[in-house]
């Protein structure tokens, strides 16, 4: 996976927020918690946007670089990919 | 960056809502009680609904629908609009013979969410010998149905010795469907598969050779099938962590309206259990005597209470524990340091002993 990948939810795969503010990625037969950081990314991916747009809009609301925003991204959607929670489409150019 | 399910202590996970334990189907590796007779007084539609309200508020995100066979329920599309309108996730656990275009089109107006689908084994012979029943080629229909609609699907198949050696053509018949996530889980000796542990237990060799394909299969296939492999915890070293502890994420609904920790849990004649047409969802997942008996470490014996992995697999399973040694409060003996290990070994060891009882009622 690269920056230019642009992600969407899986097919049965659904984020949620709870009164509180936690969010959680519903997927088949499971539930999983994210950090706001994670929640963030997750709640702007479409299939249109790509990794580094996403990595923008992180860097823009929390304190971190660049450089760690992306490496964590593209971690956190090649999990979700290999597990088929997130779905790519590749960027030709 | 992403966290492993780490919900707060006291907060329930997801609901096992078994509609009913009718089905036309006798697999002898049912999980299902052996008394079925008992469970004939089902919970109304508007008993769930209210169940499944009370579960939300109580914040549970998820709802299983299971049974015996749920699609036996007329009102099965009611109670998961239900449960979406609840806000819930919404997962239906079938064995698709009864699975056809219209009651697929309530379920998906319903905003069904997610459907698993079991198949016995990838070809009607023996997968039909195994369900007591000529069901196959009914499944594969719905499973192909199900394939065209806009719905996740996950194709399940229970494990044991009778189809452990097909366990490759059971990938490969995955495959050849479009399937893109594949459940393959070795039978969990409760209700009629504990009555039929010594015939459905699989053979090391059996296990070994089945684990070697899976990770080879899980490898070429990333990206494009996810496979979730269940373990035969008597196998293992240590005990699975059952429900992830008792009362701490899961509770099941059974069809009469009891709550139990574990949807095995029935069994253990130690325990007696609520219902939610006496009682409020809310107030037996807090206090009743039945979950809060094994929650948490502090009612632990040794070798758990000393034990690093106590939070890890919490004990292993009390209805394990109870079905082997008569006592629900003491390791599960599929953990190597349980006194009562032996039970387990002698089991998994026995000599291959062919008489099968399919379930009934």
């Amino acid at each position: 996976m690269n920056a230019r990948a642009r992600p969407s939810l899986g097919k049965g795969v659904r984020l949620r927020r709870d009164p509180d503010g936690t969010m959680i990625l519903l997927v088949p037969e499971g539930a999983l918690v994210l950090n706001p950081s994670a929640a963030a990314a997750l709640e702007l991916i479409d299939g249109k946007r790509s990794v580094a747009q996403l990595v923008d809009a992180v860097v823009e609301r929390f304190e971190v670089t660049p450089e760690r925003a992306a490496a964590e991204l593209l971690e956190l959607f090649e999990r979700l990919e290999a597990r088929g929670f997130v779905t790519l489409a590749r960027s030709l150019c | 960056m992403l966290s492993a399910p780490s919900f707060a202590e006291g907060r329930p996970l997801s609901v096992l809502c078994e509609l009913t334990y009718r089905c036309n189907l006798q697999c002898p590796y049912c999980y299902n009680p052996l008394a079925l007779r008992e469970y004939r007084d089902e919970l109304s539609t508007d008993q769930w609904r209210a169940a499944l309200q009370q579960a939300a508020d109580l914040g549970v995100v998820q709802a299983h629908f299971s049974g015996g066979e749920p699609t036996l329920r007329p009102d099965l599309a009611q109670i998961v609009q239900s449960a979406s309108r609840a806000g819930l996730y919404t997962n239906l656990i079938t064995q698709g013979t009864f699975l056809d275009d219209a009651l697929l089109d309530a379920l998906l107006a319903s905003c069904l969410d997610h459907i698993q689908i079991s198949i016995q084994a990838p070809e009607a012979e023996p997968a039909d010998r195994i369900a007591g029943a000529t069901v196959h080629a009914r499944k594969l229909e719905a499973l192909q149905r199900v394939l065209r609609r806009d719905v996740a699907l996950t194709l399940n198949c229970v494990l044991h010795r009778l189809n452990h050696a097909a366990i490759g053509d059971v990938i490969a018949f995955a495959e050849e469907l479009g399937v893109t996530r594949l459940e393959l889980a070795n039978v969990q000796f409760y209700g009629w598969a504990y009555r039929n542990r010594l015939a459905l237990m699989p053979t090391r060799r059996q296990v070994e050779t089945g684990e070697a394909i899976v990770a080879a299969a899980r490898e070429r296939l990333r990206g494009k099938m996810e496979i979730v492999y269940v373990r035969p915890d008597y196998f293992d070293d240590f005990p699975k962590p059952c429900m992830n502890g008792w009362g701490r994420q899961f509770m099941t609904i059974a069809p009469n309206g009891y709550v139990l920790p574990c949807p095995a849990a029935a069994a253990i004649s130690q325990l007696s259990f609520e219902n939610v047409r006496e009682r409020r969802l809310e107030e037996i997942w807090r206090d009743s005597d039945s979950f809060r008996r094994y929650r948490g470490t502090g009612w632990m014996p040794e070798p758990c209470r000393s034990c690093d992995r106590r939070e890890i697999d919490w004990g292993g399973c009390r209805c394990q524990a109870f079905l082997l040694t008569g006592d629900a409060g003491v390791t599960d003996p599929a953990c190597s340091l349980s006194a009562d290990h032996p039970l387990v070994v002698a089991l998994r060891d026995a000599p291959e002993e062919g008489a099968l009882v399919a379930r009934r009622a």
